[in-house]
């Protein structure tokens, strides 16, 4: 009998070891995300609205969400990283106020190049959407100005992980910059009444690229583990800009983040009624 | 960091004058030169001369003047433009053009509305209401800034429904939404129709304009439509979307105007600010009329009729009693 349940657990455990030993080379069910806040400067200009420059404070919320893939042997990773970002800002008088708000979806894939297991460079292809507004609180009939543009672009990142005195630390620069997009501007001194009543907006959806739409946002986060939590602290440059229909607009953006960083093993069905009696402890 | 480079020398931004007297006197030049849209309009109209009003204007400059003579040399040479739509706004002071009702009978005595009115009329929303005498609806509208809603107006109209004709008093409404000026309009026609046109401009030149796109007025659906003859008084201070509301009504099948020419006020006005931090609104979309014709300048009544000295001692406006008049013929 003794033998019957020797040969039965290990039995089991020769199953479970070629589970895990399967489960680990899946890599792509590895997922890290992150949430992080911050605050910081702002500077604002949309021709439309106003010739002047507003500045103040702004805070955003970054929401990113990384995995390998299974593409070009494994050597792919996705980033789906999402933002939104509001602002209160001020003429240089002080006279006149703007309210900004913008959302951003990012998703990139990026092929991985692992120097050594300290540096790693990624590049690869970016889709960057976007949408929001301006509302400008003292203007006639010109107090809004809706933000809406879609982008091709490339993005690269470079991942360096360095210990001091054994205390680990993971840096990484990322570099989003819109190439190729498609974005919705009024004319130049067109009301939105007028697009309420007209049937043609094809003049208000522009071809964008570096030309009219130079156009960059980037990165630079610092992750450290502080006792069970994986911290993450960084700081977003965020410059948007644009030049279409003789309209010039910009929102430059400097803000602190500081967050958390989990990192998740996706299970494949985990929400079935039954998990697979192989690995349910129910 | 090529990127980036890349970047930092294309940063865009506009130019902007130094906040000094000179300045904004050229950033305010600057501004409805570009963005204005009737410099060509009243140069044909009155020989405006946007270049030479600059040359006037700016002689009047100092580098040490004050912020209240500025202001005065600044809303002097916008009243070149003759446009109830431009003010120049500062910390102290609004300019204003007035000469567009100054000059004209006020056609439009409040005390001797009252006597119309009655003690009994009703309030609805931006709405007073109530059935004359002689069985004529006559409805105060003061303001298109005063939210109606389509179910007021439906109640409204049943109300009046019994009556043999109505009135439409917009005399010194001074304008507020185009889209009441519409919802008000679409209760008179059974059929869609084309009530005007719209453009604006697409480039800082003065002839940067659109194509001019139709502006239609369709039938309110499913909701009470007036049916019987509509009379609309307007006096000069029926402006900017009262403007367009009487130059709406004018192409009703039932609809007559009634009174004195209204103020006009015909561009959607747009707003910009000098580097000083004053604001400024000026005309930046033109609307003209089915004929091409703009109404920057105001829109013809079909009987012109002004109030008599003799009328309003008696306590009559002679505005409302020829409306009533013609109504009650249009019933027979």
């Amino acid at each position: 009998m003794k033998r019957c349940i020797l040969l039965l657990f290990f039995t089991c455990w020769c199953i479970l070891s070629i589970q895990a030993q399967q489960d680990s080379i899946l890599v792509n069910r590895y997922v890290m995300r992150s949430t992080l806040y911050g605050i910081g400067y702002t500077n604002i200009l949309d021709t439309y609205l106003s010739p002047a420059e507003y500045t103040g404070a702004e805070i955003r919320i970054l929401r990113e969400n990384m995995r390998m893939t299974r593409l070009l042997n494994g050597k792919v990773s996705r980033q789906s990283l999402f933002q939104a970002q509001m602002a209160m800002t001020e003429n240089r008088a002080g006279t006149g106020s703007e309210f900004a708000f913008l959302a951003n979806w990012n998703f990139a894939w990026h092929y991985q190049h692992r120097f050594n297991e300290h540096i790693k460079l990624l590049v690869g292809p970016n889709i960057d959407l976007n949408g929001g507004m301006i509302y400008n609180f003292r203007n006639s009939n010109n107090p809004v100005q809706a933000k809406a543009y879609v982008n091709l672009g490339a993005s690269g990142m470079t991942i360096y992980r360095f210990n001091i005195k054994e205390y680990p630390f993971v840096l990484r620069y990322q570099l989003n910059l819109p190439l190729l997009g498609i974005m919705f501007s009024p004319e130049y001194g067109q009301p939105y009444y007028e697009m309420s009543i007209s049937h043609d907006w094809g003049k208000n959806l522009c071809f964008t690229s570096l030309h009219n739409q130079p156009a960059i946002r980037q990165f630079i986060t610092l992750d450290f583990p502080i006792k069970s939590l994986n911290v993450r602290v960084g700081y977003v440059c965020d410059i948007q800009q644009s030049k279409v229909n003789h309209l010039r607009n910009h929102t430059w953006s400097h803000t602190f983040m500081a967050g958390i960083v989990k990192n998740f093993y996706v299970l494949k069905g985990k929400n079935k009624v039954a998990m697979p009696a192989s690995v349910s402890p129910y | 960091m090529l990127a980036l480079t890349l970047i930092f020398h294309a940063c865009i931004t506009e130019e902007i004058s130094e906040n000094t007297p000179k300045g904004n006197f050229q950033a305010l030049w600057e501004i409805i030169d570009t963005k204005y849209c009737f410099l060509d309009y009243k140069q044909d109209e009155y020989g405006l001369d946007w270049k030479q009003v600059y040359q006037t204007y700016s002689n009047r400059l100092t580098d040490d003047m004050g912020n209240k003579a500025l202001f005065q040399v600044l809303s002097e040479m916008l009243k070149e433009l003759r446009d109830g739509h431009v003010n120049l706004v500062a910390y102290h002071e609004t300019s204003q053009y007035r000469e567009w009702y100054d000059n004209y009978p006020t056609n439009f005595v409040d005390t001797i509305q009252r006597i119309y009115l009655g003690k009994d009329y009703v309030t609805a929303a931006g709405i007073k209401y109530s059935i004359l005498e002689d069985n004529i609806g006559y409805i105060y509208y003061g303001s298109f800034s005063s939210g109606i809603g389509e179910s007021n107006l439906d109640e409204i109209l049943n109300e009046l429904s019994i009556c043999d004709g109505l009135i439409i008093d917009v005399r010194n409404n001074g304008g507020g939404l185009l889209s009441l000026s519409d919802r008000l309009a679409s209760r008179f026609t059974n059929e869609k129709v084309l009530t005007g046109y719209m453009s604006y401009k697409t480039g800082p030149g003065h002839n940067d304009f659109s194509q001019p796109e139709p502006i239609y007025v369709e039938p309110a659906t499913n909701r009470v439509r007036w049916q019987k003859a509509v009379a609309v008084l307007t006096n000069r201070r029926s402006y900017s979307s009262t403007n367009d509301f009487v130059g709406k009504m004018k192409q009703m099948p039932k609809s007559i105007i009634v009174g004195d020419k209204t103020g006009g006020g015909s561009g959607l006005p747009f707003s910009s600010e000098l580097p000083n931090g004053w604001s400024v609104r000026f005309s930046a979309s033109p609307m003209y009329d089915p004929d091409m014709n703009h109404l920057e300048f105001g829109i013809n009544p079909d009987i012109k009729i002004d109030m008599t000295l003799e009328d309003m001692q008696k306590g009559k406006d002679t505005i409302i009693e020829a409306a009533r008049e013609i109504l009650k013929a249009k019933k027979e």
